[in-house]
């Protein structure tokens, strides 16, 4: 394509500024202060990450740099003049895409085209790199509301490239993707940052953020920590520690076992689905005292790892100061349900099970044989990309759609799943949280307790439980409509819960939401585990599915793996190694050729590399040296989203044409990685 | 700039003709109105219930009522005359009663004053005149023609007011109407559809990106407007050629007034809805503006019901920033009275006025093309 994607990158010794920030103060009429001084330095060819809970600013902060918002004071400029005035030299992506539903993807193209005024004889030439680029140009003349969310994100960046700009700014463009889809995003827009277009992306996910070269973490309407992720990784001084624990059902009292240690250099303890992280500023003593305490109070381990902290645990320690440790309590739930007559339900037995499930809609078969089991007192998480068949599982699941084969069996009932009896032992919180904007969340909640028939005695114990539980005291009057997104789905957990359910269907309840306020749901959940509910969890954030303490991945409507999150990443022939180039744009290019391109991903300024065994590690090696980089590979853990995007690519191989046929049929994206430079 | 207009005006075709709703406010929606404005609103009274007693019971008094019903306005109700006559009325069997007393007869030819007694249901205010003034005439002619056969040489000449009605002599409604029903029809549907078409922008949330590609606001709105001003003008010519077809209503006299102000009073709505969906900050909110202050103010204070001269003070100022009004003005004379210009000069300059202040408060909406707070 063009000659500027080869030239290298030279970010070091240029100080040219694009972005200069310097005291922003943006307070909204209403009075809301949403920045409180906001400064930014951003180099050419950054790919800088605004990295922040929900309200902590980077909309605003956007919106500011895109000119089309003005700031209450301070200074920004941008490549030397002010926002209002640097429009051309900016592409901007609004969080929701903003594309004109009605319109196909080329005359989406051509229509921003012709507002940032480009010739129209360049028009063409325009169309053939961007969507050829992005791998849109077969789909040329769908409309923009049929196309997958991955493909809108790259539509809209499109849009945003139309006027050669030197800066981009996207707000969220990863939100409510799937991981195949978010990891090419972030692969076009490291290529872009490579061609030495200044990319500013605001997200809420740690985990991306990594693929970042500079970050800010906001809080609160300022920057609370900037740098370079690996610096501010090494700057907190600190081990991540993790300990796996095979006796699972003690896994939710370790957090309390360790603590009982008080030692000094621990600072964070957190439990995961099938282990314990404890960061800490001190390694060998602490791993040592850890182990033979849990190992006194009965829980057996396995080998423990020692790593380098996340992104998120940078977060998490910096929120707590700041925060001083506001979500700590928890409260007992009252249970009434139990206590009355029925009995409780005993961990072990299963909850809910499914055999052989099958959907067609004509022709197409939505899901394929799935099979699940689910325990009281288990969280499983139901993993997929868009349209792998997740919605229709969990709709049959819980009995709001009849499968064409198979069976379900929900709390001992096997014919009518819609029955009141089995409708009272269900929660379910949809991805959409159904609220009322209009009403309080009092108000919510006492509807909800009327919904769920909570005898009038209760109601008032239930609300209150989950106002203390989910901290909603100081909100408990206020309108929903003007809550943040953590807020309202912690109501909307509140509300799915309240009436006692034996099991409990989350469809994506996390989707936008800041760590901490994740944290905090997964706390709730596992309370309620731990109080012997099952709780059935989808998403496509791989690092939640964590969380659970068993998983089952779907793909083309079937579920090609499932087990453990650690089993599910050990249970990988390949192999995974880190290379850290000098060029990571053309070392990405040379090895997405020698090797299958799916094999080979950007991670900020480092490249994962899958490779079947060992002994091919020599090979790519030997490709590295000729391009000129040090033959250099370290060998790394399977993320869960390595292991998700492994298990779907071996899974499209294995059926390739048919899968192929089927996902275009569904209004889906095809999953090839395309390579953004294959074809020069 | 012109690039700018272009690629709006083409972005915008497309996209109405994707959606059906515009489609359909476009097309289907006027001439519905057109159907329901031209047929619904019926102003004269015809075929009234009328109960009548007859205590006098002579030819005379038996050929007066002939009479009555002979106006065609009255049709004898339902009721009996033996019952009080009052409670016809209250049961709403009549709209009029009327009690001829004994000895109608001796005093109408004595020419000493008759009196008779008429009850007329005060409930429906709009129809009080209009029976008072059929009850009238009725008498009226009744004396002409008893004046003219029984009585050639007696002393007795009633008044009697001759009334000719100009331009409009079988006092048609479908004059009245159906020319004001065009101003109507074209102030709503082309606003409704400017209104929504700027509104969705925000209500998509395309519109912030629109502000980051810095348009000038100018070329953006008339990029926006340039498709829906042709878009009505089609839904213009569409709906007078069916109006003209089922109400056989065509112009008279020069039809050149009605052709340079229909497209402007086109662009007055289109400018106005435009206007709306810019400050709104949703497609609902819009919509309902266009409604509430674009289309009640025209039905009502448009003159195309009830004359101005009859909406008392201060109210019948707000008549004057109606475009409404000015366009009913010139249809009625394109269609009924056909003056031509020498009536009707000033209505393309009001229009043009209208326009250009519309234009200029949308562009205060849009001059920094920026978020409000």
């Amino acid at each position: 394509m063009t000659n500027t994607m080869t030239q290298p990158k030279t970010r070091s010794n240029t100080d040219e500024n694009v972005v200069t920030v310097h005291a922003l103060v943006k307070r909204y009429k209403k009075g809301a202060e949403a920045l409180k001084g906001l400064d930014l330095d951003i180099k050419k060819g950054d790919l800088y990450g605004l990295v922040g809970p929900d309200g902590a600013g980077k909309t605003t902060a956007l919106r500011i740099l895109a000119g089309v918002m003005e700031p209450t004071s301070g200074d920004t400029k941008i490549l030397g003049k002010r926002p209002s005035e640097a429009r051309s030299l900016i592409g901007y992506v609004p969080q929701n895409c903003a594309l004109y539903p009605e319109l196909s993807v080329e005359e989406n193209l051509l229509y921003q085209a012709g507002l940032h005024g480009v010739n129209f004889e360049d028009i063409e030439k325009l169309k053939e790199t961007h969507l050829e680029k992005m791998g849109l140009l077969r789909f040329q003349d769908r409309l923009a509301s049929k196309l997958s969310g991955g493909m809108k994100q790259k539509l809209a960046l499109c849009c945003a490239l139309v006027g050669k700009p030197k800066l981009i700014l996207l707000d969220e463009p990863t939100t409510g993707l799937d991981p195949i889809a978010r990891r090419e995003l972030w692969q076009a827009l490291s290529t872009l940052s490579h061609e030495g277009v200044t990319a500013i992306i605001a997200t809420p996910f740690l985990d991306e953020a990594e693929r970042c070269n500079r970050i800010a973490l906001m809080y609160e309407g300022k920057i609370q920590l900037e740098g370079p992720p690996r610096d501010l990784q090494e700057a907190l001084g600190m081990r991540r520690l993790t300990f796996q624990i095979k006796t699972q059902e003690k896994l939710n009292e370790a957090p309390a076992i360790v603590q009982e240690l008080s030692l000094d250099s621990v600072k964070d303890i957190y439990p995961f689905g099938d282990r314990l992280e404890v960061l800490s500023s001190e390694k060998e003593d602490a791993e040592g005292q850890i182990r033979q305490q849990l190992n006194d109070a009965g829980l057996e381990l396995s080998e423990g790892r020692e790593s380098t902290p996340t992104l998120e645990n940078v977060f998490v320690i910096k929120l707590k100061e700041l925060e001083s440790e506001k979500a700590a309590t928890t409260v007992e739930f009252p249970h009434w349900k139990n206590q009355s007559s029925k009995s409780g339900p005993e961990p072990g037995v299963a909850a809910l099970k499914a055999r052989n499930l099958v959907k067609t809609f004509d022709d197409f078969r939505a899901v394929d044989d799935v099979s699940l089991e689910i325990k009281y007192g288990e969280i499983f998480g139901l993993l997929g990309a868009n349209g792998a068949g997740k919605t229709t599982t969990i709709k049959m699941l819980c009995g709001l759609a009849k499968p064409t084969d198979g069976e379900v069996e929900l709390v001992g009932e096997k014919t009518d799943l819609r029955k009141v009896s089995v409708r009272k032992d269900i929660g379910y919180m949809s991805q959409k949280f159904s609220l009322y904007d209009d009403l309080t969340v009092r108000e919510n909640l006492n509807f909800y307790a009327g919904i769920y028939e909570i005898p009038l005695k209760l109601r008032k114990q239930q609300i209150e439980w989950v106002i203390k539980a989910c901290n909603l005291q100081s909100i408990e009057n206020s309108i929903v409509k003007s809550l943040p997104l953590g807020w309202k789905q912690r109501i909307a957990f509140g509300a799915a819960v309240m009436h006692d359910p034996k099991i409990i269907f989350l469809d994506e309840p996390t989707a936008g939401v800041d760590p901490l306020a994740r944290r905090q749901l997964w706390t709730l959940i596992r309370d309620f585990a731990a109080n012997g509910a099952a709780i059935l969890v989808t998403t496509h954030y791989l690092d939640e599915a964590e969380f659970c303490n068993r998983l089952a991945f779907m793909a083309d409507s079937r579920v090609i793996a499932s087990g453990t999150p650690s089993e599910i990443k050990a249970d990988h022939k390949g192999k995974l190694f880190e290379v850290n180039p000098r060029d990571t744009q053309n070392a990405f290019r040379t090895l997405s050729e020698a090797l299958d391109h799916w094999r080979v991903a950007i991670f900020g300024s480092s490249l994962h590399v899958l490779l079947d065994d060992e002994n091919d590690s020599e090979r790519v090696k030997s490709i590295l040296s000729s391009a000129g980089e040090k033959p250099e590979l370290r060998s790394i853990d399977f993320t869960l989203e390595d292991a998700f995007i492994d298990v779907v690519q071996r899974s499209h191989r294995a059926n390739d044409g048919k899968d192929r046929m089927q996902m275009q049929t569904s209004g889906d994206e095809p999953v090839s990685q395309k390579s953004q430079g294959g074809d020069s | 700039m012109f690039n700018t207009f272009l690629v709006q005006t083409v972005k915008e075709l497309k996209e109405f003709r994707r959606d059906r709703l515009s489609v359909a406010l476009a097309f289907l929606l006027p001439l519905f109105s057109l159907l329901l404005l031209g047929f619904g609103i019926r102003l004269e009274s015809k075929s009234i219930p009328v109960v009548v007693r007859d205590s006098d019971n002579t030819s005379l008094s038996r050929e007066y009522i002939a009479r009555l019903y002979a106006t065609n306005m009255f049709v004898p109700a339902d009721a009996d005359p033996k019952e009080s006559l009052t409670r016809a009325i209250d049961r709403g069997e009549a709209k009029v009663a009327v009690e001829i007393p004994k000895g109608f007869t001796g005093k109408v030819f004595t020419g000493s004053v008759s009196p008779f007694k008429v009850y007329i249901d005060g409930t429906d205010i709009s129809n009080v005149q209009v029976l008072t003034n059929s009850i009238e005439a009725a008498n009226l002619y009744f004396l002409s023609v008893l004046h003219q056969t029984r009585q050639p040489d007696a002393q007795l000449s009633p008044v009697v007011p001759e009334t000719r009605l100009w331009f409009n002599p079988g006092r048609e409604e479908r004059l009245f109407i159906v020319p004001g029903a065009f101003a109507i029809v074209l102030w709503m549907y082309p606003a409704l559809l400017a209104a929504v078409a700027a509104s969705r922008e925000k209500e998509q949330g395309t519109m912030i990106r629109v502000y980051a590609s810095n348009p000038n606001p100018l070329s953006f709105l008339l990029g926006k407007a340039a498709p829906y001003f042709m878009i009505s003008l089609v839904m213009a010519i569409m709906v007078m050629t069916v109006g003209a077809i089922i109400f056989n209503v065509f112009p008279v006299g020069d039809p050149t007034p009605l052709i340079v102000s229909t497209p402007l009073y086109v662009l007055v709505s289109v400018l106005f809805g435009l206007m709306l969906g810019t400050y709104a900050g949703s497609q609902t909110t819009a919509v309902q503006a266009t409604s509430s202050i674009g289309f009640f103010p025209c039905l009502l204070l448009s003159g195309f019901v009830y004359p101005i001269s009859n909406i008392p003070f201060p109210l019948n100022l707000f008549a004057i920033v109606v475009p409404g009004k000015y366009f009913i003005e010139l249809t009625r004379d394109a269609f009924v009275r056909g003056t031509g210009w020498s009536a009707v000069w000033y209505v393309p300059v009001v229009l043009i006025l209208f326009c250009i202040v519309e234009l200029g408060l949308s562009c205060m909406a849009l001059r920094r093309m920026q978020e409000k707070d």
